[in-house]
């Protein structure tokens, strides 16, 4: 007990003032009181700005605060009936204006969408491809491991040079081999559209195809090893183990992790600022960034269509996985 | 081991093991194993060995030939499926450091990624006490809404974030004209960059150390209490050192997400000047826009900016896994 004075009387009296008084607040008390310095900071750098989003985007583009003018909804529909396009830069449009692959690749909406499906599906397998190696007990497994996480680790703007020097056309090697199969534009490719977004795709698949085989690899390292001891006496071969006991098992953790993952996907900016242009691959996140200077209300109106898709699919996932998704 | 290495010879030795094979699929499950291993460790590491061959060829000769070198294999002229650097100079290395000061970049990079992971260690600690060990009204709520903000994409704050660092007016409440202050000027300066990033990857560890201090048994914080800790001395000297690991994994994960960030940090430091607290973002991009043809400088860069992260993942590579698996699947 006297160390105990002693330290109390070294203290202001100010501070055991506030000592005290936190010691005899509720427990509802309390944690709200912790939860404070959460609330200012997601309120100043999230919830303020999306709020002003919303609100920037049902004004006519003016940085004059004073003398903007509310639209209403009409930079949403002048976006969806293409009246903004002109705003966008390249050739892109918001809502492709036909159904070729030229035209989808160049609507912002489309593109995005297209490189979400497409990158999330191949990590997927690729990751699951992963993630029953590493399941697997064998020497140097930790070295492999760690190799397999590294691209994860990879800055975006060290990604996108990787990727810019593999394809440049003054450099790149591997343009001449792909361009033969006809999968890329033998020349001018990181300023073509079709072959700048296949690139981008393959170095998404490169860099977080190990994030989805980590989270792959969390669901079958819980699955109870009895299940295959019992399937070996049974007689199956190694495919049946697979496709009886750990494809079902794991099937709610990859669909929580492709949900998580097509999040991610939908944000795409960096690579393509890095490896091409963001007037070549026109995803939503760069639409906002081209126009957010001179075009501010286009810009929010994109901004929370992009946000709207994003928490669409994050409600789905709630609803879907129910109170586990927390 | 025989499997792999009898793999590709002559027609004997695989006749053989054809055979065996035969009578023993686990041997074919075996060799599958290898090659699939294989194929991803060399599709993972390759990338990292083209920036080496580019980095290590001189830069007269950057542009002159192919990388991929015609040889004559027993005979038939064909051309070799691997890039080999034309020639040797490790010169870029340290002309990376004199014609853009890259380590100052670095230095930005590590400065932001440390302070942020700091305020989001106390600030996550703070929350993940709360959620972890106190049972209230609305935390079920409180935990869905942390969980939303981490789901909006960046594009969806940097409008009002922009304007507001730019500090050129005051800013108002949403949907009113009522001005609140005025806020300094923060475009190339540490706190643009270092708010927006606590916001956006606190979400993880707060849910990481949720799950760590949950774990904690109430006994001993109750015997701190006893002791005469106070409810906040309880925390920091009695559940936050026994979560380490905890604390560890969270701390590694923000700094690698602060340190590989693009959209905050090429949109907030306006120039790509060093001085003006550019990240790497903005050295590696400065060889990309004014040196166009030093692709050996693009590279070496590339790889020094790479280093750090690495280390980390071979260094904490434990911390890293059970960090992604435990709150990322809960995110």
């Amino acid at each position: 007990m006297s160390t105990e004075t002693g330290r109390e009387s070294r203290r202001s009296g100010v501070l055991v003032d506030a000592m005290r008084w936190m010691e005899n607040l509720s427990d509802t008390q309390y944690a709200y009181l912790l939860l404070v310095p959460v609330f200012i900071l997601l309120g100043v750098v999230a919830l303020y700005p999306l709020l002003r989003t919303f609100e920037l985007s049902l004004y006519a583009s003016s940085l004059d605060l004073a003398g903007r003018s509310f639209v209403g909804i009409d930079n949403y529909v002048q976006l969806f009936t293409g009246g903004k396009n002109r705003f966008l830069p390249g050739g892109t449009t918001f809502i492709p204006s036909s159904l070729s692959l030229t035209a989808l690749l160049n609507s912002a909406l489309v593109v995005t969408i297209i490189f979400a499906v497409v990158s999330v599906a191949f990590e997927t397998v690729i990751g699951l491809g992963q993630a029953l190696i590493l399941d697997q007990d064998f020497t140097g497994r930790k070295w492999v491991r760690a190799a397999i996480i590294i691209p994860w680790a990879v800055p975006i703007v060290i990604q996108g040079m990787i990727f810019f020097l593999m394809f440049n056309s003054n450099v790149g090697f591997a343009t001449p081999p792909l361009a033969d199969l006809g999968l890329l534009a033998p020349t001018n490719t990181l300023n073509d559209t079709a072959s700048a977004t296949f690139i981008i795709i393959v170095a998404d698949i490169w860099k977080t195809s190990a994030f989805m085989a980590l989270l792959i690899l969390a669901g079958l390292q819980s699955i109870d090893r009895g299940l295959y001891d019992v399937a070996k006496v049974a007689g199956a071969s190694k495919w049946q183990q697979f496709r009886l006991i750990t494809f079902p098992l794991i099937l709610p953790t990859i669909g929580v992790a492709v949900l998580f993952r097509s999040v991610q996907a939908m944000r795409v900016y960096g690579i393509i600022d890095t490896v091409s242009s963001c007037s070549v691959v026109p995803s939503l996140s760069c639409m906002v960034v081209a126009t957010f200077n001179t075009r501010e209300g286009t810009a929010a109106a994109i901004a929370f269509v992009t946000a709207a898709i994003i928490g669409a699919a994050v409600m789905g996932l709630i609803l879907w996985q129910g109170e586990d998704a927390i | 081991m025989a499997t792999t290495t009898d793999h590709n010879s002559s027609e004997g030795p695989l006749a053989r093991w054809t055979q065996s094979a035969i009578q023993n699929p686990e041997k074919v499950y075996r060799a599958l194993f290898y090659v699939a291993m294989a194929f991803f460790l060399v599709t993972t590491l390759f990338p990292f060995y083209w920036l080496l061959v580019l980095a290590v060829t001189p830069s007269g000769n950057l542009l002159a030939g192919s990388f991929l070198p015609e040889i004559n294999l027993f005979g038939v002229s064909t051309t070799f499926p691997l890039p080999v650097p034309k020639g040797f100079n490790p010169q870029a290395f340290i002309t990376v450091f004199e014609q853009v000061p890259f380590h100052l970049y670095m230095l930005n990079s590590f400065a932001l990624a440390v302070t942020t992971t700091v305020i989001v260690i106390v600030v996550a600690s703070l929350a993940g006490y709360v959620f972890g060990r106190l049972r209230f009204p609305g935390r079920a709520f409180l935990m869905l809404g942390i969980l939303a903000v981490s789901y909006f994409p960046p594009a969806a704050f940097v409008i009002p974030l922009f304007q507001a660092f730019a500090g050129n007016a005051p800013i108002t409440l949403p949907f009113t004209e009522i001005p609140l202050f005025t806020p300094p000027r923060l475009l190339n300066t540490p706190g643009s960059m270092v708010l927006p990033f606590s916001a956006l990857f606190m979400p993880l560890s707060i849910f990481i150390l949720t799950t760590f201090y949950g774990q904690i048994p109430d006994g001993l914080e109750d015997a701190a209490r006893v002791e005469g800790t106070t409810r906040l001395g309880a925390l920091f000297r009695v559940i936050m050192p026994l979560s380490a690991p905890g604390v560890a994994t969270a701390a590694v994960l923000t700094f690698i997400a602060v340190y590989n960030e693009y959209f905050f940090s090429s949109i907030m430091a306006t120039s790509t000047e060093a001085a003006r607290w550019s990240p790497i973002v903005g050295g590696i991009l400065s060889y990309q826009t004014q040196y166009t043809t030093q692709f050996n400088l693009m590279a070496a860069a590339s790889i020094v900016g790479v280093l750090p992260v690495v280390i980390l993942v071979i260094v904490a590579q434990e911390r890293i896994v059970s960090g992604l698996t435990s709150g990322a699947l809960k995110e």
